[in-house]
């Protein structure tokens, strides 16, 4: 929250809020621009945009998750499941179906994810993990291991599609996040969502739904999920039961964190959120544009992830916050 | 209903282990054999291990992701070291650098109060580059053979491993049950503010958490790259999870301060039992992975309903 | 004065327009590998490179770091860059499709390297796995018939079923078993697919097969993990691994593997980029499967192997 002091240290910390990753972006940008030829192309420049989408509309329903003070890790065997089941309906009732499934279906099991949360009362880390190794093991089965793969135009364009120049999947992630910002400042959902997280026994003294905030944030991370399987597998035109969504849970709290939520939940950054997915796409192009050393990447990337953190902290503390 | 909860606190894991025992029993010849049962045993050691430390970390209300790349770098400088100084030296330095990164998790931790998830996940990818960069991406093979006599001998008849799990057991029982260090932990745990308030050293207590479990990932390393003799940089991918889903199957509170190491060990050698036993019928990965996902769901559901009732106990005033 | 200046002027149109005509004519290979973590596939990526200094190409490489999304990221980079000829190791050889297709349609010929293929490539150097699951039987079906031993029963451990061509290494053993006559009596998916993999799986199969003689495991480390929990089990049965690796090398020189189908990834990737090279030159491919040999390892051979090894990737 903002003081009313406009002392320096307030003001840096609110500016960083609010410039510092647009900053870091542009930095990150101007310096790989410099140093590689290729980086600098348009090409290459929206090239990397699209794919930031992936992560970038994921991100936006786990913000809403982390910021209800949840994690969901059963999001990339989520993606690798409703990815098949969608895919497979292709040949026969064609690419809307497809896509629509793999969009509701997604909802569903986050809706599901939810129920568990809520009425079982299981922590959510714990049953996410379950309900990871049963997706995974349902895509498996489903598929034979084997990987269903895509051949629609509808879908295709959904992720390769350009729009008056512009990659469609750019201009889908711009959408999602006005509407997730809007969702999130001007909705009292929004407002109810952040209070969950701040903390969950005053909201609900308050006479905030507790359980049916929680139950639509698990729902709203099983739509996005939906959204940016439906262009990731169109960008590679297969849905791999295997493969698909490995990592991806990380992928998207790294960059949640990364904006600038914190993981115990409350106010967070969604905004921060497109960003950080712009800036790791970004860094991991021009690192390997550089022809850097694969396994240094590795420490570079952990290292960025320390930093980010420790930048929140850092910024909490300017601001005389007790961390929470 | 509280009774049979309470019970199944205790003893909840060993239902499902006697009923797995009882249906591959029947579905296979082969099940009933020493061999095989030492084997399940042996191939259970490892999660368990790994698990005692898991264990410690999420009583305190954290964990650790870090374990794969701990394992890994572990196994490097092993394969590094053996030749050049000797097994029982390179042990100890291997042993010595995965505490290490244990104590880079824990001053990061505390000191600059990271979160758990981030600090071992960034630690993870950290680790994992180092190890590469060490053996610049290559396997080392140790040519050592006297090494393998640790992950693969039996003493009495019985696989050495057994016999490392059984003594990490009884220390870390000792280490969470019987020591202020223990009590600490679970009360970091349960209650953080509470505990600092209290006078305890809060930021030792999660250091020294850290350590210990970095020690386990480093000593199961030792197990395993003897088995194979070869220093991998790329070991152990998915094990994570399995030190993560035994530990929350034996019934350790994801919440924190509540540890069952039983029941870690127990659901340790499910686990095993699981996927030899499954392999032993020729039902495979898939059926595996279901199987330990419906197991997980089962035993979440009963602790669902745990907490329900302990709660509603709670507030009626009934002492539970 | 005025020729001297005319002099200088075409001098320097000269100097600014042939290194630029040279230039043009350097072609550049891009190359997009699954990753760096593993031996077989460091001699792939020193084969590329090789082929390229050789041939007088510039070479770009791309990690993918095992990442699907990656890969396809870096193929679209790798299309942006307009370099000549695209080579590819794909970490998942069902998702390059429409990055493929980018590339095709920007006139760039596209090789796979290994592991599979999907999408309108060009061609897929591959080794000849079927074969070499073949030899991997008739050599066990030899030794035991030296030693005498009349049991029937082997066993197999395959990839994982998703690699539609490594497959073949089981398929090639399953069918030249069934044509000698012997029964495979344990076929176990190694899971992890590392050498604790197979250590435990080989502990698990000789458990369901107590009379097992012999084994193929189709990749190198889960075969060396196989290797010594039959050691430690102190049993005696016959492991021929797949690969190449120098782990197995060294467990041939210790005794405890028999014999070792040996893949020349160098080879792979060297020949990917003299396919290319063809490709420039007008020879028509599409959609071809090139599949490359395979060399057979016994302990008097692994010597002269390891030679050869040594030399190509300290060139």
């Amino acid at each position: 929250m903002i003081l009313k002091q406009h002392s320096a240290r307030v003001i840096i910390a609110n500016q960083w809020d609010r410039f510092g990753l647009p900053f870091l972006l542009a930095v990150l940008i101007a310096v790989f621009a410099g140093l590689s030829e290729s980086f600098r192309t348009v090409y290459n420049l929206i090239s990397n945009l699209q794919f930031a989408a992936m992560i970038g509309i994921g991100a936006i329903g786990m913000a809403f998750c982390i910021m209800s003070g949840d994690f969901d890790i059963s999001v990339g065997s989520m993606s690798a499941l409703v990815g098949v089941l969608g895919a497979s309906l292709v040949p026969r009732f064609g690419g809307v179906v497809g896509v629509l499934v793999t969009i509701l279906l997604a909802t569903a099991l986050g809706f599901l994810n939810g129920v568990f949360v809520t009425k079982l009362k299981i922590p959510a880390f714990i049953t996410t993990l379950g309900m990871m190794y049963i997706y995974r093991s349902a895509a498996y089965i489903y598929t034979t291991n084997t990987p269903v793969y895509i051949k629609d135009p509808f879908w295709l364009f959904l992720g390769n599609g350009v729009v008056l120049g512009v990659p469609f999947a750019i201009i889908l992630m711009v959408f999602c996040f006005a509407v997730g910002i809007y969702l999130l400042r001007k909705t009292p959902f929004g407002r109810y969502v952040v209070a969950v997280g701040t903390n969950k026994t005053a909201a609900r003294l308050s006479g905030i739904n507790v359980d049916g905030i929680k139950l639509a944030v698990f729902t709203m991370v099983g739509l996005f999920v939906g959204i940016a399987s439906v262009v990731t597998a169109a960008n590679l035109g297969s849905v791999n039961p295997g493969m698909t969504g490995q990592g991806y849970e990380f992928q998207l709290i790294t960059a949640v964190v990364l904006g600038g939520t914190a993981l115990s939940g409350g106010n967070g950054n969604l905004l921060g959120a497109f960003f950080a997915a712009m800036i790791v796409t970004y860094l991991k192009n021009g690192l390997g544009m550089k022809q850097v050393n694969s396994y240094w990447q590795f420490v570079a990337f952990g290292l960025v992830l320390i930093f980010a953190v420790g930048v929140n902290r850092l910024k909490f503390t300017l601001l005389g916050m007790r961390e929470t | 209903m509280i009774k049979f909860l309470k019970l199944y606190e205790r003893f909840g894991i060993f239902l499902f282990i006697l009923v797995g025992f009882v249906f591959l029993s029947l579905a296979s010849p082969n099940f009933l054999k020493m061999d095989t049962l030492l084997n399940i045993i042996a191939q259970g050691t490892y999660a368990a291990v790994v698990g005692f430390g898991m264990t410690l970390a999420i009583t305190s209300g954290g964990f650790d992701l870090s374990v794969e790349s701990v394992m890994a770098l572990a196994s490097v400088f092993l394969a590094v070291f053996i030749p050049r100084i000797g097994i029982p030296l390179a042990i100890v330095i291997a042993l010595a650098a995965a505490s290490f990164v244990g104590l880079l998790n824990g001053l990061i931790i505390a000191k600059l109060k990271v979160n758990p998830l981030i600090t071992t996940l960034a630690m993870q990818t950290i680790v994992k580059g180092v190890a590469l960069l060490v053996t610049g991406g290559k396997m080392i093979v140790i040519k050592q053979k006297q090494f393998m006599e640790l992950g693969t001998g039996k003493t009495f008849g019985i696989p050495n491993q057994i016999y490392i799990m059984v003594l990490f057991f009884i220390i870390f029982y000792i280490i969470l049950y019987h020591t202020s260090f223990g009590r600490q932990v679970s009360g970091v745990g349960s209650n953080e503010t509470a505990t600092r308030i209290s006078g305890v050293n809060v930021d030792l207590v999660k250091i020294g958490v850290y350590i210990l479990i970095a020690f386990t990932a480093g000593l199961t390393s030792v197990i395993r790259t003897s088995q194979a003799l070869i220093g991998m940089p790329s070991m152990a991918a998915g094990f994570v999870l399995v030190a993560i889903t035994v530990t929350i199957l034996g019934g350790t509170s994801l919440t924190g301060g509540r540890g069952n190491l039983w029941g870690t060990l127990l659901a340790a050698l499910f686990i095993s039992m699981v996927y030899y036993g499954l392999n032993l019928i020729n039902l495979q990965i898939f059926y595996q992975m279901l199987a330990v996902g419906l197991v997980l769901l089962i035993a979440l559901f009963i602790e669902g309903l745990r907490v329900r009732y302990l709660q509603a106990a709670k507030a009626k005033g009934i002492r539970v | 004065m005025k020729k001297i200046r005319y002099l200088i002027l075409a001098l320097l149109i000269a100097a600014v327009l042939l290194p630029g005509a040279a230039f043009a004519q350097a072609k550049t290979i891009g190359f997009s590998l699954w990753t760096m973590e593993y031996t077989f596939f460091q001699a792939v990526e020193k084969g590329v490179r090789d082929a390229c200094k050789d041939l007088g190409y510039k070479y770009i490489m791309l990690d993918q770091n095992a990442e699907p999304v990656k890969m396809v990221q870096d193929i679209n980079t790798l299309v942006g860059q307009k370099v000549s000829g695209i080579v590819i190791t794909p970490v998942d050889p069902g998702a390059i499709g429409p990055a493929v297709e980018k590339a095709r349609k920007a006139g760039i010929p596209v090789v796979c390297a290994d592991i599979g293929k999907s999408g309108p490539v060009n061609a897929l150097l591959i080794s000849n796995n079927f074969k070499g699951g073949e030899m991997a039987m008739q050599f066990i079906d030899k030794t035991l018939k030296a030693k005498g031993i009349k049991g029937k029963k082997v066993g197999v451990g395959p990839v994982q079923p998703q690699w539609t061509y490594a497959r073949q290494r089981g398929e090639g053993f399953k069918a030249m078993a069934k044509k000698l006559g012997y029964t495979v009596a344990s076929e176990l998916v190694v899971n992890p697919p590392d050498a604790q993999g197979g250590y435990d799986t080989m502990q698990q199969m000789m458990s369901a097969v107590p009379d097992l003689v012999g084994v193929f495991y189709c990749s190198g480390r889960e075969a060396v993990g196989a290797a010594n929990a039959i050691k430690a089990a102190e049993k005696d049965i016959i492991v021929v691994g797949y690969n190449g690796d120098p782990e197995e090398i060294q467990a041939m020189r210790d005794g405890i593997m028999a014999a070792d189908i040996a893949q020349q990834p160098y080879n792979i990737g060297y020949d990917s980029v003299k396919l290319l090279k063809d490709i420039f030159a007008g020879k028509k491919y599409e959609d071809a499967v090139v599949p490359v040999d395979v060399a057979f390892l016994t302990p008097d051979t692994i010597d002269k192997f390891q030679a050869d090894y040594e030399a190509k990737m300290n060139r």
